[in-house]
């Protein structure tokens, strides 16, 4: 997007030295992140003793992070690029209505089986690639391209939607698959876990991953480095279409029902985890799996301060304040006269 | 893939002429008449070049002297306006900088070209053949085996540097080494004769690497050819088969090595060798006090231990070549970016908490080498940028959009801007007159104490050039004191009072041109 | 948004500057097609709204004689003030995602103090809201924070004041005759209350236009580097930019309480906020900043207020409006947004 641009004056040091750091897949500062997680399970731990770290609860917490966690995954993505992503409440709506009138259920309107998933994934690729489309080739930016798919995601679930009945799922069978465990853990958490393994193969050993990073670092000189800047692009908004409509499908399941506002609240949690976990907003730094650490920060949060009997109005406070702590830390030691962050 | 086309083209290009008429293979590269013109400015005229197979070619010359203009030439970042490139035989063109990497040309630029946030195997990798390279093929990254090609590449320039760390943690000088040994790579990647193009590879490299590139280009010499640009002479003697020197955009010599001594290539690149004149301060304005004194001021990184002092109506001239910390001193000056140790004192009074705000009050006035991005802000008129600086104390509120015009109008007349049209956006104006409204907008204060200028005639046309000139001799004999940082010595000895030669961010020689009459060699030696 | 450092124009910059041969006659051709831009700049989100409006008028003439326009101007009200504090923000390249957070907090405020403090409780909420929009400037300024991240935060926390201040409920206020001539009188037929809003409007284009520290604002939003180093202020230019979007949102809040006399957390403010910077770019401002014309975003405010009350009045399903919504924002930000400044589109 083209606000959060950070660039700093290049530090061009005369050095004498001829050392060369060792290379850290995890950075340092991304362990203040995991300490984070760790002291905030701890501390929770420690005021509920016999709820947290219950087996009950902590299904409780992975189910619900899953779909931030999938819808992450894209953002991140995105983010890396320099652009953003604000559509993902409309696109899982509109993925999430299509899945659901596509399958089994008390409309009993179309039932296409194991397709109907593909189906909703389609729906939130085709809008990706759409909203990629225009923002590349009419140069709209993405924060303006992706608001107005935000509508036109929601207009479609609303038109899906259109006056009939309340589409709903049949009890059992999918609509129980989510909450249903393997190994102990929910499918939800399963399928997320999947989500977060591909991007972080494709952010890690595809061309498409590592030219999304050298975008988000300096869209000139990717494109002098021969890199497609305008096709990955593209890509990258299909593949983040496609994650929210999968998350689309699943809060669907999680529901049981149609809704076109089944994404409420998603864009504040992921944005602000995606920035948590130390994904800059002006690209090229940061990844899935902070990503991750950034969602689990949130849910446990929310989670610990409700089983710890706060007022869940204060939730969103909370979260809003980790993320003002989360980014002056993130700033601090790069401030400079020079340097000019929008 | 359009991409893989313009490789097969460019490949076929470079295969040699069929049936060449005598038996001696074409050379490398051959230049014909090349020109290129920026709007009224001749960056390099009529200049024709061979590099013969397995030859080292240097080319010296000063700032400004059309090197860099015929590097992005070779490089497919600008296209020629006339004449003929022709690449083993046969004529080229190079529409991007594809283009030039499947002819087999591989280039270090002056200003680094790698993607800061990623790691050195894949910046080495990555350029336009990266995709038929085995290590990503299919977009498949296999790093062990990129990071092992990558070690290979390095071990073969000698640098120490592991292929996982990321470039943006590397420092300048091992950043310049992943630029060359990318260069050098080239010939692994393509399957014409490689023909590796260094630009000043080596001013900010020390002795044991630059013995290293050294080395490497003599091996390289033995399966291409090598263009190198450099300052330092000895160097260029040592490394190169042939030297030509460029000046104003021509080629005004081109040489054996064995012909010329370091004399004459000095002489060749200077025109001559100028030498300063006595100076007097009749006619000026001159304060008895030091106006702005630094003492022992010390910036890691970039400069160590620096002092000097400015009387008002007196020019000091700092000259120093890449990396000798005069530009980032310049902006410390003006209170742009910190300093660790020393003071600077400005009219007697040591300055504390300075800022471009304050300096700017107190009379002092920068202007950047960076124009567009520093220097104006490119989307308000002319108008509104010559009345942006905040010099002063302002008891206006509103804007005085009359008494602004007739401003802008009267400067646009003295510095004889053009188009005369102060309403048009600053950034549809040529460089020149982009500089002179900047120049105008700190000479219409009348607080004007100080004038920092850094590199102010970069990229300027002769006309302009001496408008700027003049203005700033106009204000250095009105009484401002004057820091420059000039492009050429020849500039450097016309224009200062005092001379501040720094070279690695220290101080390696002052003169008085009151006192020392030294010549642009006498300079050069101190700096390089 | 990366001007090219180099000292050539190369074939790619957008803005090639003139030479001097080319510019030696007066108004040389390529002016004459930059003005057309111009002109499209300054016209352009009036001719969108007209054209709009026109439409709706031509299908449905009723919608004239109804008092069509009257609707839109008093629900374009509160869009249009936090449109025009979005506006100021994004003017210095910045953005204020906590603004709307803002005015419903201010309204819930002003909901529970108007029936014991009157015009105090007035005064109280313009103050709070200013405070809020300072702190954001502060942290952007000063600890050089993203403003989009930060003021995503600082709606997280708006939120949760607003739904502790209002319990969660619905706060009416206990009187509201201090406020009813906002939307109980009207000139030329469009409430007391927009006229506010454009007397704002005209006073925010008057200081950007002829102003000190309204040229400070431009030049921090077109080239901060750049206004730095003329010795312009531009940590205070972008602190000002959002006290004024705190100020303006707490003026929307004022009116929120003066049109339905209640606050509700719920919604939180997500169903102005996005009108709100929907608004500020269908009315020309460019997200790049610099170019923010206040006037403009009036029209941008009518426009968005326009679509779903005359979708509704042409007797469009209620349940397409959305996404006529989306579609017809895209395309009138497609033609309105300024292509001064296009180069890297992020």
């Amino acid at each position: 997007m083209a606000n959060p641009v950070t660039r700093e004056p290049s530090e061009q040091s005369v050095s004498t030295g001829r050392r060369t750091r060792p290379h850290h897949r995890f950075e340092v500062r991304s362990l203040g992140e995991v300490g984070a997680l760790a002291v905030l399970i701890i501390v929770f731990f420690a005021i509920n003793p016999s709820t947290f770290l219950s087996i009950g609860n902590i299904r409780t917490i992975l189910d619900q992070a899953a779909t931030p966690l999938i819808v992450g995954v894209g953002a991140t993505l995105v983010v890396l690029m320099g652009a953003i992503d604000l559509s993902v409440e409309g696109v899982m709506g509109a993925a999430g209505m299509a899945f659901i009138l596509t399958t089994e259920n008390s409309r009993g309107s179309v039932d296409l089986g194991p397709l109907s998933f593909v189906v909703g994934i389609a729906m939130g690729a085709a809008l990706g690639v759409a909203a990629g489309l225009i923002h590349t080739r009419l140069k709209v930016p993405s924060f303006i391209v992706t608001l107005g798919f935000w509508f036109v995601g929601l207009g479609i679930a609303t038109v899906l939607f259109g006056t009939e009945t309340i589409p709903l799922l049949p009890d059992g069978g999918i609509k129980a698959w989510p909450n249903e465990t393997f190994l102990g853990l929910p499918h939800s958490f399963w399928l997320a876990v999947l989500v977060i393994a591909v991007g972080w193969v494709v952010t890690r050993f595809t061309r498409l991953g590592r030219f999304t990073y050298a975008i988000g670092d300096s869209e000139e000189v990717a494109r002098s480095n021969g890199v497609g800047v305008a096709r990955t692009k593209l890509y990258v908004f299909a593949v983040a279409g496609a994650c929210t409509g999968l998350a689309g499908i699943l809060a669907t399941l999680r529901l049981g029902a149609g809704a076109p506002t089944v994404g409420g609240g998603v864009l504040f949690l992921t944005v602000a985890a995606v920035v948590i976990g130390g994904t800059s907003l002006g690209g090229g730094r940061g990844g899935v799996l902070r990503t991750t650490l950034g969602v689990f920060m949130l849910t446990v949060l929310t989670n610990g301060l409700i089983l710890s009997g706060v007022d869940s109005s204060i939730q969103s406070g909370v979260s809003g304040a980790v993320l003002i702590v989360a980014i002056i830390f993130a700033a601090w030691p790069h401030r400079s006269r020079l340097r000019i962050v929008k | 893939m359009t991409r893989s086309t313009s490789r097969r083209t460019a490949a076929a290009n470079a295969r040699p002429a069929a049936g060449s008429v005598d038996g001696a293979p074409p050379p490398a590269l051959r230049l014909t008449r090349i020109t290129k013109t920026f709007g009224p400015i001749t960056a390099v005229k009529n200049l024709s070049l061979t590099v013969e197979r397995n030859q080292v070619v240097g080319v010296i010359g000063e700032n400004g002297a059309g090197k860099s203009t015929l590097l992005k030439i070779l490089s497919g970042l600008h296209e020629p306006t006339s004449g003929v490139m022709e690449v083993a035989g046969r004529p080229v063109q190079f529409r991007r900088p594809q283009d030039a990497v499947a002819a087999g040309f591989g280039v270090v630029h002056q200003e680094q070209s790698l993607l800061s946030n990623l790691s050195v195997a894949e910046n080495l990798a990555m350029n336009a053949l990266s995709s038929t390279d085995n290590a990503t093929r299919f977009g498949w990254y296999r790093w062990r085996q990129l990071n092992r090609e990558a070690a290979e590449t390095l071990a073969r320039v000698g640098a120490a540097i592991d292929p996982r760390a990321i470039v943006g943690d590397l420092s300048f000088v091992d950043r310049q080494m992943v630029e060359i040994a990318r260069a050098l790579r080239v010939d692994e990647q393509t399957h014409a004769t490689p023909l590796v193009i260094l630009d000043e590879p080596t001013s900010v490299l020390e002795r044991n690497e630059t013995a290293i590139l050294e080395r490497e280009i003599a091996n390289l010499k033995s399966v291409g050819s090598v263009i190198f640009v450099s300052h330092r002479l000895d160097e260029v003697r040592r490394i190169c088969d042939r030297i030509v020197v460029m000046r104003h955009g021509e080629v005004v010599a081109d040489r054996p090595t064995g012909d010329v001594t370091e004399d004459d290539l000095f002489k060749l690149m200077i025109g001559h060798a100028a030498k300063a004149d006595k100076r007097s301060d009749a006619g000026r304005t001159v304060g008895a006090q030091n106006l702005v004194e630094v003492r022992g001021l010390t910036r890691r990184g970039e400069y160590r231990d620096v002092s000097f002092a400015v009387r008002p109506g007196r020019c000091l001239v700092i000259v120093g070549a890449l990396g000798s910390g005069r530009e980032s001193l310049a902006r410390t000056v003006f209170g742009a970016e910190p300093f660790d140790r020393g003071e600077i004192r400005y009219r007697g009074d040591v300055v504390s908490s300075w800022s471009t705000v304050r300096a700017t009050r107190n009379g002092m006035a920068y202007v950047p080498a960076e124009r567009r991005t520093e220097g104006m802000v490119g989307g308000f008129s002319s108008t509104e940028n010559i009345t942006l600086a905040r010099t002063g104390a302002r008891p206006r509120f509103v804007l005085n959009r009359a008494g602004q015009k007739k401003l802008a109008r009267e400067w646009f007349q003295r510095l004889d801007v053009r188009p005369d049209d102060i309403k048009l956006s600053l950034q549809r104006f040529s460089g020149g007159n982009q500089q002179k409204v900047v120049m105008a907008k700190w000479l219409q204060s009348d607080r004007l104490r100080v004038l920092i200028l850094d590199h102010p005639l970069r990229g300027l046309d002769p006309g302009a050039a001496e408008t700027v000139n003049d203005q700033i001799r106009i204000a250095r004999d009105a009484g401002t004191a004057v820091i420059l940082l000039a492009d050429t010595l020849e500039e450097a000895l016309d224009m200062g009072d005092d001379i501040l030669v720094m070279r690695d961010g220290d101080v390696t020689a002052r003169f008085d041109l009151s006192v020392d009459t030294p010549t642009t060699l006498d300079l050069l030696e101190r700096m390089v | 948004m990366t001007q090219q450092p180099t000292e050539q124009p190369t074939q790619r910059s957008p803005e090639r500057p003139l030479t001097d041969t080319a510019t030696a006659g007066p108004s040389a051709g390529p002016r004459r097609r930059w003005s057309a831009l111009d002109v499209w700049t300054t016209v352009g989100p009036l001719a969108v709204f007209i054209a709009l409006f026109v439409l709706v008028v031509s299908l449905r003439p009723a919608f004239l004689g109804g008092g069509g326009l009257a609707i839109v101007a008093t629900q374009a009200t509160a869009i249009l003030l936090v449109a025009l504090g979005q506006g100021m923000v994004l003017h210095v390249g910045s953005i204020d995602l906590s603004n709307a957070a803002n005015a419903l907090f201010c309204a819930i405020v002003l909901a529970q103090a108007l029936g014991s403090f009157g015009g105090g409780a007035i005064v109280l909420v313009l103050v709070i809201g200013t405070v809020i929009g300072v702190l954001n400037g502060v942290l952007v300024a000063f600890f050089q924070v993203p403003s989009f991240a930060l003021t995503l935060g600082t709606l997280g926390i708006l939120q949760a004041a607003g739904l502790i201040v209002s319990d969660r409920t619905t706060v009416y206020a206990e009187d509201t005759s201090l406020l009813t001539p906002m939307f109980g009188t009207a000139m030329a037929g469009l409430a007391t209350a927009f006229w506010i809003g454009v007397v704002l409007a005209v006073a925010l284009w008057a200081m950007l236009r002829f102003t000190v520290p309204g040229q400070s604002l431009t030049a921090v939003g077109l080239n901060e580097t750049g206004a730095l180093f003329s010795g312009v202020r531009t940590r205070a230019a972008k602190i000002s930019a959002f006290a004024i979007s705190g100020l303006l949102a707490s003026i929307a809040g004022i009116m929120i309480i003066a049109q339905a006399g209640s606050a509700s957390s719920t919604g939180l403010g997500s169903d102005l906020l996005l009108p709100g910077i929907t608004a500020a770019i269908v009315g020309g401002t460019a997200i790049t900043g610099g170019i923010t014309n206040p006037v403009n975003i009036v029209f941008g405010a009518l426009t968005v207020t326009l679509i779903p009350i005359g979708a509704a009045a042409l007797g469009m399903p209620s349940e397409a409006q959305s996404l006529v919504y989306g579609l017809v924002i895209i395309v009138a930000v497609a033609l309105t947004i300024s292509r001064r400044r296009v180069g890297i589109v992020k």
